[in-house]
């Protein structure tokens, strides 16, 4: 149903990750992701996964929703694997049949492969869960502030604005979805069963109302803003102030030393 | 007769949901046919959760819900088929609305029933003229028609179903004093048309006093009192311990009585209170 | 006299499917710096618009809208009314921007770019203000109504307007909620010297203003303190609007030959009223 969506994945607790500033986190996750599909061999990707799971330790959070994020991406995953087993050149074949091959190489790149989208999955949640929505919003913001200076500073304002509302207006949205199908349902409305063309055609009843009451929460949310001296971020200001503190520092030390480990291990194993 | 049985009805929602705080628990009752049932309580208390059970938008956790003595649920997929006997009406329904044309909306219900052709249309025009939705409306688009007429226009469609129970969850609210008064009229009319069962969610205590034969009375997904009004009303304290209040004019009365007057305090609408007191002042003596 | 808003002979027209509309008629009035004013009307009476007109997001066709002395035809200090008059809608859901309660006071404050130790003082003493400050790290999303106002208007007083003009803002809210902004702004006009204009159909709000004002039509019909606007029980009856049960009361008791007053809300009021009329011996 969609009231079991869960939106914005922040993890309400206290860790070393929750503290760090949501930019350099989301750098360190850039840095970190391009390192993992640096690592070459068996080796340094091993210790990129114990990088990972150290990290996820780390979050304090329960170990069962990354495994809960990993499961919403699992045929995505078992697809690259899959695929990947087939363009492995060389090594010993292992199945001939057709113009089908296995090799030795395929099966090692497709596990390469497999554990790296893996990795990605768990880092990248480790970020969502250890930062909200709000502050990731800011971080974007703040990130992609350089751009203002070759004359796109309203568009870096909208985009920010946008998901800001977006993330507002998201569980609101569903919601409301959920009670206009409930008053459809209890006209009759049949939204279960029939074929494609019929279910699409059941959505009708929905999509209208649901549209037109977006546009009046638009039109209505203008005017509140308007009212609240919006002036399209012209000389806005911030409440939070976002400040580096030794902590993050210090994560950016630990990051280096985890990829020079992973570049080390390439060149020496 | 008895026409709806709600019996043990417990409703627990998943931990994520918004709506976790509207749990029910344990609910029994019986709706007899032709009476108006009102249900008051604070928000969150169960009310809304209660009522998506009588049509079978909500499947009981546990218990049963009898329509005229068979289980809704004996065959799962007919559950649409109970949507036409029970109508339920939402809160600000006017935001259902989708058509093209107030007629067409209106349509919609008695449409997915099964009815076509001029059974269809003869329904429909039925329903409008006891609601009063004029004809001038029908080929206008329901999204131009005035927040009070398009809530008149929304209830139509539910009533267009000709449902034998219906249900409303605050039909009042937002509306200005006369588009309430349109609405409690459109409900008094459709009954007396039809003889239909209807139960009302509603803040307002001085309408519950004016329309409904019996109160109930939901505390944190329980039911907390089922009664006449006059047996509901009478428990002034009760109800306060729950966050809910008597009709103002039952408090002018109990405060008359708090003041030393030997009075009846068993007045729940004006007009009682008028021939209360016009009892009293001949019985006083004085012009 | 000292008048904060003086609206003066304000028409406000609009077109709609080519015809032309008076929302708003030759209408006057002035509002006294620091007073509570209650206008009711009912729906179409005119009173929203005339509400968006005195901060400037409706500008008169006619006549002219005078706020702390700046008119708000005026585009140059479209900014400065709006932050003098700040306003509250009917849908709280429609007005909360941010999805964490005290970034979202801080929305406006922001907007005015001030200094950010600054706008947390500000935010961190409006939401005390409308005793919603525990609920400053919550998401509106799970607030009920009556609190999702109370935000509202928390954003609004962090900009710390002159005046706080609301439409209808307990429309949609149970009885709670509805005490619960009705007590918030009492606290405000009478703590903080803010001045409110409250626009509603609940004619119980309008018990405790300073002054009532009767819209219908787009014109003023009645203008006066609560007592004396309540006295007139027919005309409010004629123009749309519903009387207290109170009050609908000792009509009903007047108009069946009683000799009694009507022009009071309160039950203990209402009691007393009844016992002087009955001669009746207090026990």
């Amino acid at each position: 149903m969609l009231k079991d969506i869960t939106f914005g994945q922040y993890y309400d607790c206290k860790s070393l990750l929750h503290r760090l500033d949501a930019r350099i986190k989301i750098i360190l996750m850039i840095i970190f992701i391009v390192f993992i599909f640096i690592s070459k061999n068996i080796f340094s990707l091993l210790f990129a996964a114990m990088s990972v799971f150290a990290i996820t330790i780390i979050s304090r959070v329960p170990f069962k929703l990354y495994l809960k994020n990993m499961k919403a991406i699992l045929p995505v995953l078992i697809f690259t694997a899959v695929i990947n087993i087939f363009y492995g050149d060389g090594g010993k074949v292992l199945v001939h049949f057709w113009v089908i091959e296995i090799t030795t190489a395929g099966l090692y790149r497709s596990f390469f492969m497999a554990l790296r989208i893996l990795l990605l999955i768990f880092i990248s949640s480790a970020l969502t869960y250890t930062t909200t929505p709000n502050d990731l919003t800011d971080a974007i913001e703040s990130l992609l502030s350089p751009l203002k200076f070759i004359g796109l500073k309203s568009a870096v304002h909208t985009l920010a604005m946008m998901m800001t509302i977006a993330l507002r207006f998201i569980p609101t949205l569903i919601e409301e979805a959920e009670k206009i199908m409930n008053a459809q349902k209890a006209r009759g409305a049949d939204l279960e069963s029939g074929g494609l063309l019929d279910r699409i055609k059941a959505l009708i009843p929905i999509l209208i109302p649901l549209l037109m009451s977006a546009v009046r929460r638009a039109y209505e949310l203008a005017e509140a803003m308007e009212c609240r001296c919006y002036n399209g971020g012209e000389g806005k200001t911030r409440m939070k102030q976002m400040h580096l503190k030794k902590a993050d520092l210090f994560s950016f030390i630990v990051v280096a030393l985890m990829c020079g480990s992973i570049v080390a291990l390439n060149i020496l194993l | 007769m008895a026409i709806l049985e709600v019996k043990n009805l417990t409703h627990t929602y998943s931990e994520n949901s918004a709506f976790i705080n509207d749990a029910v628990s344990d609910v029994s009752f019986t709706v007899e046919k032709g009476e108006i049932i009102g249900i008051i309580g604070h928000t969150g208390s169960g009310k809304s959760t209660l009522v998506q059970h009588l049509n079978g938008l909500l499947k009981p956790t546990v218990g049963t819900v009898l329509f005229e003595d068979t289980d809704i649920w004996e065959k799962p997929k007919e559950i649409r088929k109970i949507r036409s006997k029970v109508g339920l009406v939402f809160q600000y329904p006017e935001y259902q609305l989708f058509e093209e044309t107030v007629f067409k909306d209106i349509c919609f219900g008695p449409k997915n029933m099964g009815l076509s052709g001029d059974e269809l249309k003869e329904r429909v025009l039925e329903i409008c003229k006891i609601v009063g939705v004029r004809e001038e409306y029908f080929q206008k688009s329901p999204f131009d028609l005035s927040g009070g007429e398009k809530r008149r226009v929304a209830i139509a469609g539910v009533m267009a179903m000709r449902p034998e129970v219906i249900v409303f969850d605050e039909p009042t609210a937002g509306l200005d004093p006369s588009g309430r008064e349109n609405v409690m009229q459109i409900i008094k009319d459709y009954r007396e048309a039809t003889g239909a069962t209807v139960i009302i969610i509603s803040h307002s205590m001085e309408d519950m006093a004016s329309l409904v034969d019996k109160i109930l009375v939901m505390n944190k997904g329980r039911l907390y009192m089922f009664d006449t009004v006059e047996n509901v009303f009478s428990k002034k304290e009760e109800l306060e311990s729950i966050g809910l209040n008597v009709p103002i004019v039952t408090r002018v009365f109990l405060e008359l009585k708090r003041k030393g007057i030997d009075i009846d305090t068993n007045v729940f609408t004006v007009q009682r209170a008028i021939e209360v007191l016009n009892s009293l002042k001949e019985g006083n003596g004085n012009a | 006299m000292n008048n904060l808003i003086e609206i003066k002979n304000v028409t406000y027209e609009y077109t709609e499917e080519d015809s032309v509309y008076a929302a708003v008629k030759d209408l006057s009035l002035d509002i006294e710096k620091g007073s509570f004013t209650v206008i009711l009307g009912h729906n179409g009476s005119g009173k929203s618009t005339l509400a968006k007109l005195i901060n400037g997001l409706n500008k008169p066709t006619f006549g002219d809208v005078i706020v702390d002395g700046i008119n708000t035809k005026d585009e140059e200090t479209e900014l400065t009314v709006k932050r003098k008059v700040g306003m509250v809608f009917q849908n709280p859901d429609n007005q909360l921007i941010a999805s964490v309660v005290e970034e979202d006071v801080a929305f406006g404050p922001e907007n005015l770019g001030l200094e950010p130790q600054e706008i947390r003082l500000r935010v961190d003493e409006a939401l005390k203000a409308v005793d919603m400050y525990e609920f400053r790290k919550s998401t509106p999303h799970r607030l009920s109504g009556g609190q999702k106002q109370r935000i509202a208007i928390a954003g609004i007083i962090a900009m710390e307007p002159e005046c706080l003009v609301l439409d209808e803002p307990t429309a949609m809210l149970d009885p709670k909620g509805r005490a619960e902004i009705i007590n918030t702004l009492l606290k405000l006009n009478r703590e903080k010297g803010i001045t409110v204009v409250l626009i509603t159909h609940y004619m119980e709000e309008a018990e405790k203003a300073d002054r009532v004002v009767v819209m219908n039509d787009g014109v003023i019909i009645d203008d006066g303190v609560p007592k004396e606007i309540f006295k007139n029980v027919e005309k409010l009856k004629a123009v749309g609007l519903d009387v207290p049960q109170t009050t609908e009361l000792l009509y009903e008791l007047h108009k069946n030959g009683f000799n009694i007053n009507t022009n009071v809300i309160s039950i203990e009021e209402a009691a007393d009223e009844i016992i002087s009329a009955l001669h009746l011996e207090e026990h």
